[in-house]
């Protein structure tokens, strides 16, 4: 049979394909993109500070991992430098990152992308700086992207991202661009007509989430060049008629840089998922009301500031004197005077340098007063009495 | 110095390259029963079934496509995590950290994709060579085991649909949105199939769990069990078609066949199997030992299958898009491609007219895919032509419903083709050189 040494002839002709291919498939893998930047990191670093803290240059794959934003940032990879001191003038990938930004935003809180924008999953360069590629939305906010559109300034696009954690400051430190954007929010009085973080007028677009819109759901017809979300708003803050033709919104004339932060900041306002302690400026207390405020401001103040100072007001009132206690768990020290000798049968100075009962424990252990805090303590209480006493008598009177 | 005398080059090659050799034809019949994964092989093969013309070995290789998908699969699976929020994640983590991950992943979806082709390929094959038809031997029931043809190429779908929307991301996610709204279309019981389909009104966290343990469990359980049935009914019925050619021939010349004692699990049993009932008076004519013909050429197709596999894995790209976001459409919002011709159906079969809608998805969804299994399944007990088309390509008696069956498969392809390539966004048809409007991105 002919067929069978053909046959034999293809297998071994397939093996040795099959050989090759995972052949090829093992040299791909040991030869990733990265691991070049990684040996001309460690010759840096071994030309700057010595063979002795090359060797402690980290090999391998690199990530930080942000539980709290969900976010893997494999950037330091190839960024090796970015927490190293001295490398500040090192070309890229290896430069350092600017101190003062890092000591606020630690990596291990936040990570890279956060701020940067890009691929975090990804482990080669084009996938990473996600720039022109397909199905990331994210790209680096960086110069390689600020080549593709005419943009005056091009660092400053990184502020876009600033601007999602602090949408609600007035002003962000080094923020300049989006600053200079939201003055303009203020001084051409967007908020006549838009929504804006959460107040404004209803004749235009509500403004709150803006950038969470996609860019399938903007209408490119009138654009020309490159159909793009940033582009779009770039041509509608120039003229708005020349996108939008039925529209209302006027021509504020603006130029390019004005149009440009104005821009980067509709394009921050998203919808984020932060947790609360990421966003500036947030209260994360249960704070009192105004006249709860007012209240306690004048239980510090008043006549009875006494009663409060010394922790009495804890379990009495002293009505006479507008303290009031939370827990009301003893009588009302308003009456004291009589309420004392009718009890115990003794004079209230008595009681209080000898007392009994639940009265004996607390001076005992908890509260302390002096002789002279004690003969204070009683005046005062003869005074809240005979208040008491007016207060009552008028209160007869109205009725 | 070790003694060279005595020592033949070409023996020594021999023994370094092909290490047994059977000595006699009980030893190469016996080391096929004695093997667990060769003891469902016959001893003896025909030639014809040997052949790469008769089957193009097209069930073989659907079979191995199974085998990579069920390894590849099972490392997957240490790998994915079935839910909303890391779904996505852990692909993205597939592709950029694991080692191989994304030949890995690569190789799971175009095996997928090629155990569809592949499958689809078997059942034409099967329908233009009359294979599911009886033949000359004793029991065969061809037209049952067509019919676990039929349902193993549905579960193969299936198991390719549930797998698709495992990634979370806008191409999984709208798949299956385009394709359990037309599952809903059926009457009656469409919002049901939908709703138990995804566990709820949505595509949510019940959705990808329910498609996971499908995908992972149900499916590929059922696919081996139709499988085991569908290999067990070939021996059954005598192995390929195109054995009964051989045989019938032969009888035409030739006296029956003499009875001889067969072996059988239990030991020596009474009757006769089929093999032997088909076998021919000058098997050592017509036939050759399983081992090694049969095990050196499923060899070779294994290698084969393997070699295009890894091929194209390492140039094809494995997509994987945006994160599923249930407020943004793509557009166009395609399903798979082998569901496309039923979506390319549905917008066909929607016609508006004046105000009025007629919905496709009925039409076009569910009638014609409904109608069409139905007849598939149906076809042998139609088919009245003769035993002697059985395995026979092309037979003359069947060429009026060889080239219906062909129509058919030739339309649903083009519309298949049409879908993948020629539509674009809002479902507008582009020629291959005009192109699409320009897809907008965010920078």
């Amino acid at each position: 049979m002919n067929g069978k040494h053909r046959d034999t002839v293809w297998i071994y002709a397939l093996a040795a394909a099959s050989l090759a291919l995972i052949g090829a498939l093992y040299a791909g893998y040991l030869t990733p993109e990265w691991k070049d930047y990684q040996a001309e990191f460690r010759d840096l670093v071994e030309k700057r500070f010595g063979p002795a803290r090359a060797s402690q240059v980290a090999g391998g794959l690199q990530q930080i991992w942000v539980k709290e934003l969900g976010r893997t940032d494999r950037c330091v990879t190839c960024h090796m430098g970015v927490g190293w001191k001295g490398l500040e003038s090192a070309p890229n990938p290896f430069r350092s990152h600017p101190k003062e930004i890092l000591e606020k935003h630690p990596l291990a809180k936040y990570g890279c992308t956060i701020c940067h924008g890009g691929q975090g999953y990804a482990t080669t360069m084009d996938a990473a700086h996600g720039v022109g590629i397909e199905h990331w939305e994210q790209p680096v906010l960086g110069a390689q992207l600020a080549k593709t559109y005419v943009i005056s300034e091009r660092k400053a696009l990184i502020e876009s991202n600033c601007n999602v954690c602090h949408r609600y400051d007035r002003e962000t430190k080094g923020a300049g661009y989006v600053n200079y954007a939201k003055q303009l929010v203020r001084d051409k009085g967007c908020r006549a007509c838009h929504i804006v973080n959460g107040r404004g007028g209803l004749v235009g677009p509500n403004l709150n989430f803006v950038g969470d819109l996609a860019p399938e759901q903007y209408d490119y017809s009138r654009l020309g060049g490159k159909h793009s979300v940033f582009a779009w708003h770039m041509a509608h803050f120039k003229n708005p008629k020349s996108m939008v033709a039925e529209t209302v919104m006027p021509n504020f004339s603006f130029g390019s840089k004005e149009a440009q932060a104005l821009t980067m900041l509709v394009m921050s306002w998203k919808q984020a998922k932060l947790p609360v302690d990421y966003i500036p400026g947030v209260e994360t207390a249960d704070l009192p009301t105004k006249e709860e405020k007012e209240k306690e401001e004048r239980m510090m103040t008043g006549e009875g500031a006494f009663f409060v100072k010394k922790n009495c007001f804890i379990c009495h009132d002293v009505s006479a004197l507008g303290i009031e206690s939370a827990a009301k768990i003893g009588p009302d020290l308003a009456l004291a005077v009589t309420d004392v000798q009718s009890r115990f049968g003794r004079t209230l100075e008595d009681f209080l340098k000898a007392p009994t009962g639940t009265m004996a424990m607390v001076l005992a252990t908890q509260i302390h007063l002096t002789d002279a805090e004690k003969a204070e303590a009683v005046e005062k209480l003869k005074l809240a009495y005979q208040k008491k006493l007016e207060q009552d008598a008028k209160g007869a009177q109205r009725k | 110095m070790p003694n060279l005398k005595g020592i033949k080059p070409r023996e020594v090659w021999r023994q370094l390259t092909w290490t047994w050799k059977p000595a006699s034809e009980r030893e190469a019949g016996d080391s096929v029963v004695r093997n667990l994964l060769l003891h469902w092989f016959p001893a003896k093969v025909s030639l014809g079934s040997l052949s790469f013309r008769y089957s193009f070995w097209l069930g073989t290789i659907s079979a191995l496509l199974f085998l990579v998908l069920c390894l590849t699969g099972v490392v997957l699976m240490f790998l994915y995590v079935p839910s909303v929020e890391r779904a996505y994640q852990s692909v993205k983590d597939i592709e950029f950290v694991v080692s191989f991950g994304w030949f890995l992943r690569g190789l799971h979806r175009l095996a997928a994709h090629l155990m569809v082709a592949a499958v689809f390929l078997h059942m034409v094959r099967v329908f233009l060579t009359a294979a599911y038809k009886n033949g000359a031997g004793a029991g065969q029931n061809r037209p049952l085991n067509w019919i676990v043809g039929v349902v193993l190429l549905l579960a193969t779908l299936l198991l390719s649909f549930t797998g698709y929307l495992l990634p979370w991301d806008q191409l999984a996610f709208w798949a299956i949105t385009v394709g359990t709204n037309i599952a809903s279309a059926a009457p009656l019981v469409g919002q049901k199939i939908r709703f138990l389909l995804l566990g709820g009104n949505e595509i949510e966290q019940s959705a990808l769990l329910r498609f996971y343990v499908l995908h992972c469990f149900f499916l590929p359980a059922l696919v081996l069990f139709l499988f085991a049935w569908h290999m067990w009914r070939v021996r059954k019925d005598g192995g390929l078609a195109c054995v009964d050619q051989l045989a019938l021939g032969h009888k035409a010349e030739k006296t029956p066949p003499v009875r001889t004692k067969t072996y059988s699990l239990l030991g020596l049993t009474k009757g006769r199997t089929v093999h032997v009932e088909t076998a021919l008076a000058d098997e050592d004519k017509y036939t050759v030992h399983a081992m090694p013909h049969l095990t050196r050429r499923l060899l070779l197709v294994t290698l084969a299958t393997l070699v295009v596999l890894f091929a194209l894995t390492m140039v094809v790209t494995a997509p994987l898009e945006e994160p599923a976001n249930p407020r943004v459409t793509p557009n166009p919002a395609k399903a798979p491609w082998y569901f496309l011709w039923l979506q390319e159906l549905v917008t066909i079969s929607t016609i508006n007219i004046g105000g009025l809608t007629i919905n496709g998805a009925l039409i076009g969804g569910i009638i014609v895919p409904g109608v069409l299994v139905v007849l598939l399944a149906i076809w042998p007990y139609v088919d009245n032509t003769g035993a002697a088309t059985t395995g026979v390509w092309f037979a003359a008696a069947r060429r009026k419903q060889n080239i219906v069956f062909l129509v058919v498969v030739a339309v649903v392809l083009a519309l298949m083709v049409v879908g993948t390539f020629l539509r674009g966004p809002y479902w507008d048809f582009y020629w291959p050189w005009e192109q699409w409007p320009q897809i907008p991105k965010h920078f």
